[in-house]
């Protein structure tokens, strides 16, 4: 069996509205990012992923079995969806075992991963606690070993670091890449950092149809050149805004610390920077025509 | 897999609030009603009493329901209870005049002067009769048919009167040997006693009446725990976590409604171990060989079918729905099916209800006689029971694959076009 996921020609409808437009993509083994705003159809193609949805149009394959095929496609994947909890009566434990029997475990198998999983995201001190007395970052952790109690072929997680603090999120972004490096791990975010910190390989999603797909170095290799940074006066700082994509700042006193974005540099004081993601990112979704579009004269 | 679910089910819901809460419904129910049984003891010549029957007499059932539909006439009000509610109805002037000519026609009393003649006579008679022994108005008045009536003609009529009554009278033709309650003589008592320690070995009289009892809150408390444990998943936002699991939504659905089922009859179960242990204790004594599977028996047979389509209703509905709508459905039947039962208390009346009423440890003979319409009422709801079950698996996998979902919304869009 191919150990990919492969997207061909993929279409996803509600009704009339059309959430994934022609989607073709191969992801294969380690992480791997989906990055794209809120409501640019990644939820709907993680369910299609982990058949919670049925396609519209078109083909998917996971590992080699069509996502017709739900329980076959379901026993060798694990998905941690955007929104989650357990039954906030259970033992972090006993949620990990009932899970592991409805994905088909044997008492001695459960009995065997559950204590190692709690061990590996840090919650074996705490698996006698009930889940509603756990943090949001230990549910979250409680997530991804729910999901990986079955050793799944893929992982699948829909915006996991939603509401964590920094270090949870931190703890978090480590402990998927070490998931993934025996398997394919899909992260879906709206969260740039996320993805500029754990994959190496990406897809950016915006109003249903893929923008990018490539590695990160390239997504921000066109970027290059164009992202640049000035101390400007306050009274400045609107009519750059008007202008072109500002994509973060920093007051000191009466000025201030500006990243923007331009295909030339615009002014004398403006100095060349290295891009990141954030920047291709942005200048990405002003090449779609999105909503963070620079003006003209700028870029 | 399933065994291992359906113990990790049977866990969650003796860990759920709602489950104890069902628990002590049913101790209630029964200590208030079985708390303080007494074994039936063998009739003795010359009592006061020996209880009543009905009376399959064809003449008696005239008598007594002529005298029911002559008093009602003379007071100018009917009760009836139209789906098992009590309704008092008044009738107009034509419909009135009506239930005249029929009483007319079968008692010869022409004018409504004659009819209130005649019960005030026959209670004077009674009066009489029973001076200074004992209550008499307790004992329904009969009046004699007209010469030459015959059964059919007199159904006939009194259909008629059911009808102009809008239904649920004691005139209805289905239930008029209800009309007919007689006194039982010593002969009677005996031969019911008999039957109770011979043919159904003191146990199975017993078993009879305590299913009579715990069948009416059986008929609805099994809806709140599959109410309760199908909204669990989406209230406790497991859901998705649940659906992108490997195991079938068979395994889940049936692992569900099993566990439910052996959790709602094991407080049964147990508490039928109270009267069982009385009867055994009498039946040693006075030499009585008793079943001692009795309760058992009953409970599977007569109580089971019950549990099932009430929580098969409760899951059906919530899962279709994803609301608690199951309650009002169940809870609607339920209310019908016990004021309905309210006539057949007596037992052999089993028809189809849900709730199958039976409520004395004697008339065997009833329970005999119509044995084989209890075993058809109950593979009835057994068997539509499973059916729900099959179909909330089905609605369930579909949900899953998430087309469940579009079609629902996809109705919701159409009925918006239209």
């Amino acid at each position: 069996m191919s150990a990919t996921i492969e997207i061909r020609n993929l279409n996803q409808f509600y009704g009339k509205k059309q959430a994934l437009k022609d989607v073709n993509l191969t992801i294969e083994k380690g992480m791997f990012g989906l990055l794209g705003r809120n409501g640019a159809g990644k939820t709907t193609l993680m369910k299609v992923l982990v058949t919670l949805l049925p396609k519209s149009e078109g083909k998917v394959a996971v590992c080699g079995r069509s996502v017709e095929k739900a329980q076959e496609v379901r026993r060798i994947t694990g998905y941690l969806p955007q929104e989650f909890s357990m039954y906030p009566n259970m033992t972090v434990y006993e949620a990990m075992d009932y899970l592991g029997v409805l994905s088909g475990l044997s008492r001695l198998q459960r009995r065997q991963r559950i204590p190692q999983l709690l061990e590996r995201v840090n919650l074996q001190e705490d698996r006698r606690k009930k889940v509603k007395t756990l943090s949001g970052g230990m549910k979250r952790r409680l997530g991804i070993a729910q999901a990986i109690l079955h050793d799944p072929e893929v992982l699948i997680v829909d915006e996991p670091t939603a509401g964590l603090d920094p270090e949870e999120r931190v703890r978090f972004r480590n402990l998927l890449c070490e998931t993934a490096e025996e398997r394919i791990v899909i992260l879906s975010t709206h969260i740039v950092g996320d993805i500029e910190a754990t994959c190496e390989n990406i897809a950016v999603l915006d109003r249903g149809e893929i923008i990018y797909k490539g590695t990160v170095p390239e997504l921000i290799s066109m970027a290059e050149g164009r992202v640049f940074q000035a101390e400007i006066s306050k009274s400045e700082l609107e009519e750059l805004k008007r202008r072109c994509i500002v994509t973060s700042m920093l007051t000191l006193g009466n000025n201030v610390m500006v990243r923007f974005l331009a295909e030339e540099r615009p002014f004398a004081s403006a100095k060349s920077c290295e891009a990141g993601v954030e920047d291709a990112y942005m200048y990405l979704m002003h090449e779609r025509g999105g909503e963070t579009g620079c003006s003209d004269s700028y870029l | 897999m399933f065994g291992q679910l359906f113990v990790k089910e049977c866990r969650q819901t003796a860990k759920s609030l709602i489950y104890w809460l069902i628990v002590l419904v049913m101790i209630f129910d029964f200590a208030s009603q079985l708390g303080d049984m007494d074994i039936e003891k063998k009739p003795e010549e010359g009592q006061e009493d020996y209880g009543n029957k009905l009376s399959d007499d064809k003449n008696v059932i005239m008598e007594k329901t002529l005298g029911l539909l002559a008093e009602e006439y003379n007071r100018q009000n009917y009760t009836t209870y139209p789906i098992g509610f009590y309704k008092s109805v008044t009738v107009d002037e034509e419909e009135d005049r009506r239930i005249g000519e029929i009483i007319a026609e079968t008692t010869g009393l022409s004018e409504r002067t004659d009819v209130e003649k005649a019960i005030k006579d026959w209670y004077g008679a009674r009066q009489e009769d029973t001076e200074g022994t004992g209550p008499v108005m307790t004992e329904q008045l009969a009046l004699e048919p007209v010469e030459g009536l015959r059964y059919e003609r007199f159904e006939q009529l009194m259909k008629e009167a059911d009808d102009i009554l809008g239904g649920g009278s004691s005139y209805a033709v289905p239930g008029l040997e209800g009309n007919a309650v007689v006194p039982k003589t010593y002969e009677d008592a005996v031969v019911e006693y008999e039957n109770l320690v011979e043919k159904d070995h003191l146990t199975g009289g017993y078993a009879r009446l305590f299913s009579d009892y715990m069948v009416i809150f059986l008929g609805i408390l099994p809806v709140f725990l599959a109410v309760t444990r199908g909204l669990r998943d989406r209230r406790a936002g497991m859901r998705d976590l649940i659906y992108a699991r490997k195991g079938s939504s068979a395994s889940i659905i049936v692992s569900r409604y099993l566990a439910m089922l052996v959790m709602i009859v094991l407080p049964v179960l147990i508490l039928s171990f109270i009267p069982l242990s009385r009867c055994l204790a009498y039946a040693s004594a006075a030499g009585i060989s008793a079943d001692i599977f009795a309760f058992v028996k009953y409970i599977f047979g007569w109580l089971m079918p019950t549990v099932m389509i009430a929580a098969a209703v409760g899951m059906f509905f919530t899962e279709v729905t994803d609301t608690a709508l199951a309650v009002l459905v169940q809870g609607a039947w339920w209310f019908v099916s016990v004021f309905m039962g309210i006539d057949s208390l007596r037992g052999g009346l089993y028809g189809w209800s849900l709730i199958p009423r039976h409520n004395t440890e004697l008339n065997f003979a009833g329970y005999y006689e119509n044995f084989a319409q209890l075993v058809c009422n109950r593979i009835l709801y057994a068997s539509a029971a499973v059916i729900l079950v099959v179909l909330t698996v089905i609605v369930y996998h579909q949900k899953r694959k998430g087309r469940y979902r579009l079609a629902w919304k996809g109705i919701g869009r159409l009925k918006r076009q239209i």
